[in-house]
């Protein structure tokens, strides 16, 4: 009934859709695995990383794919300041206490995004807008392949990272078991701030994969996407980041076919109908153990 | 002291009461007039979310519950041409109905997913409403609706104020009430102990679909009065600000008090409206964001807290050194 072009489409739109979920999920799993706790405000991160790139990129001129790694510092930075400001002093308190913290940390944010930049909505040109590369029955445009590679060789980094080095193993230790490490001399808080700070990093990544695909921005862009990558990371399990990246394949992908299918209104709605009927079922999570 | 306590909170009940019953009178202004009824109906609206998170659930989406109640009571107002002053409850009870219904499938899960899927439902709601049921509601266009009463009545604005203001109270007095039964302290045991709850022979799931029944209801009434005060809807009641606002509220206030959300409404009220003549726009937001984040940090109770505070606070500093202490026999 439908052609398979259309449905090959969506697949991959759907897929680049993914990829700015992926980061943002991942960003949250990181912190939620060492901190154990939950920022809403997640979503501001990627925004300021846009607004970074895109000032860097009308100041400059220079590439945006390489102004990238000014942003991920940039907020690598802003990050463990929130860290060290907001959410050290509640650490251990109620966990309504951080949903309440993000909301104020979302009104300072947003409004002040607004009162640098002003709160129209923005965009920027790629330098590779309009090329597009045939693959199999398709035509993409390269940005699309880019931003793909690029969110691989971020993850690849942060297995890396994770795997091999040492802070990345006191930070899997960490988040397998805070006491114990406390007990063994890794200095949890040291660790805080740093996967703080990383999951800023990637949802500034993410921010400026969302400028340069050509998408606007306004200050106020960031909620939604970072409830979506909220909603993945219960989907794929509170903590584990190979299930936040195949969540976030298959939302990319879930709303892009909504989005074709119903119109576009359903966007947004699509994935938050899909995260309740999930929750109905299994009040934990796809994969999450007791959510605790 | 604990007698001067109680005393200091009955006169401060009544002088608020006179003093929200004489104040249309010390100014003629009506935009005063409007920004306190406005102020009474986020009371309401804060005192809902309060109720729910009395009961250990922290919503992210109550806006979902005010937009309803606005909508139904538009909609049932112009269809049947029953008077706003009816409808207002008649919408609020769909909205406490849709509350319960979407309360049967969070009220099992813990406080982030909670917060998560009714932060999702207002968006839910959102796209119904422009999308499928576009007919009955105008889309993105919105609506117009019925006026609490009509702008020919003289002095229609005074009657408006004093009916919300009512209405404000009963809510109040009702929340009060039911804090103090044994409801109220079924709620506050889920709150703190599901399990030792549970194993005292309270159900939390019927107590938790109560509250969100009690709290929905509530939110309905405040955005039905707003609606049939300002005049007109939009489907941008269901934006993600207004279910910050009761948060913040009562965060501001003190959270799980009944008092919180009255006091956290006045004092946030008066100074948006104070920054607002200062001439501010976005700077308004950043600052309250702040202040949020430092009540939270240093006054985890808020401001209903903050005379225990400087209490102990004056008493340690007072304290007399230990060896100016007279001997005691």
């Amino acid at each position: 009934m439908y052609d398979l072009g259309i449905l090959l489409q969506i697949v991959f739109w759907g897929i680049y859709a993914g990829c700015i979920y992926i980061l943002l999920a991942t960003g949250l799993n990181l912190i939620f695995g060492v901190m154990k706790i939950v920022n809403f405000a997640h979503g501001e991160f990627l925004m300021i990383g846009a607004y970074v790139t895109a000032t860097v990129f009308f100041l400059t001129g220079f590439n945006p794919y390489v102004i990238i790694l000014l942003s991920m510092l940039a907020l690598i930075g802003i990050g463990a300041v929130v860290e060290r400001l907001c959410f050290r002093p509640i650490l251990g308190t109620s966990k309504l206490n951080e949903i309440f913290l993000s909301i104020g940390l979302i009104y300072i944010f947003q409004n002040g995004a607004a009162m640098i930049w002003g709160d129209e909505w923005q965009s920027i040109k790629s330098p590779y807008e309009g090329i597009t590369v045939p693959l199999g029955s398709l035509t993409v445009p390269l940005d699309y392949i880019i931003i793909m590679g690029v969110t691989a060789i971020i993850l690849c980094g942060l297995y890396l990272f994770l795997k091999r080095t040492k802070t990345g193993r006191e930070m899997r230790a960490t988040s397998q078991n805070r006491k114990g490490a406390m007990l063994v001399g890794i200095n949890v808080e040291r660790l805080d701030i740093l996967s703080f700070g990383i999951g800023c990093g990637l949802a500034a990544a993410a921010g400026t994969l969302w400028v340069v695909s050509g998408q606007v921005f306004n200050p106020y862009m960031g909620s939604i996407p970072a409830v979506k990558a909220f909603a993945i990371i219960i989907l794929g399990g509170l903590g584990s980041i190979p299930g936040a990246i195949i969540g976030g394949l298959l939302y990319g992908i879930a709303e892009n076919g909504a989005a074709y299918f119903l119109g576009g209104v359903w966007k947004d709605a699509i994935s938050f109908i899909i995260l309740i009927i999930v929750l109905v079922i299994r009040p934990t999570g796809l994969f999450g153990e007791s959510g605790e | 002291m604990n007698f001067k306590r109680d005393e200091m909170i009955r006169y401060g009940t009544i002088a608020a009461i006179v003093l929200a019953v004489v104040a249309p009178f010390l100014s003629g202004n009506l935009y005063l007039l409007n920004i306190l009824s406005l102020m009474l109906i986020f009371i309401i609206f804060a005192s809902a979310w309060n109720l729910l998170a009395y009961s250990g659930q922290g919503s992210l989406g109550h806006a979902a519950f005010f937009g309803i109640g606005a909508y139904a009571s538009t909609l049932i107002a112009v269809k049947s041409g029953i008077s706003p002053y009816i409808t207002i409850f008649l919408g609020a009870a769909v909205a406490a109905g849709i509350g319960i219904l979407i309360g049967l499938t969070c009220v099992r899960l813990k406080e982030w997913f909670f917060a998560m899927v009714t932060f999702g439902f207002a968006i839910i709601v959102q796209t119904f409403t422009v999308s499928v049921l576009t007919p009955v509601t105008g889309g993105w266009d919105g609506i117009a609706s019925p006026r609490l009463l009509s702008p020919g009545i003289p002095g229609y604005q005074l009657i408006e104020y004093y009916t919300i203001l009512m209405i404000t109270i009963a809510s109040v007095v009702m929340i009060w009430y039911i804090l103090k039964s044994r409801i109220g302290l079924a709620f506050s045991a889920i709150r703190e102990n599901e399990l030792e709850a549970r194993a005292a022979g309270v159900d939390p799931v019927r107590y938790r679909l109560l509250a969100f029944g009690l709290s929905a209801y509530l939110a309905g009434v405040a955005g039905a009065l707003e609606i049939h005060h300002i005049g007109y809807i939009t489907p941008e009641i269901f934006a993600v600000d207004l279910s910050f606002w009761p948060v913040t509220y009562v965060i501001f206030g003190g959270l799980c008090t009944i008092a919180g959300p009255v006091i956290g409404t006045i004092v946030l009220t008066i100074i948006w409206e104070g920054l607002k003549m200062a001439g501010l726009t976005f700077s308004r937001y950043i600052i309250v964001g702040i202040l949020l984040i430092l009540v939270i940090i240093f006054l985890p109770k808020g401001l209903v807290d903050l005379p225990d505070k400087v209490h102990t606070w004056w008493k340690h500093h007072k304290k007399p050194k230990p060896d100016q202490v007279p001997l005691q026999e």
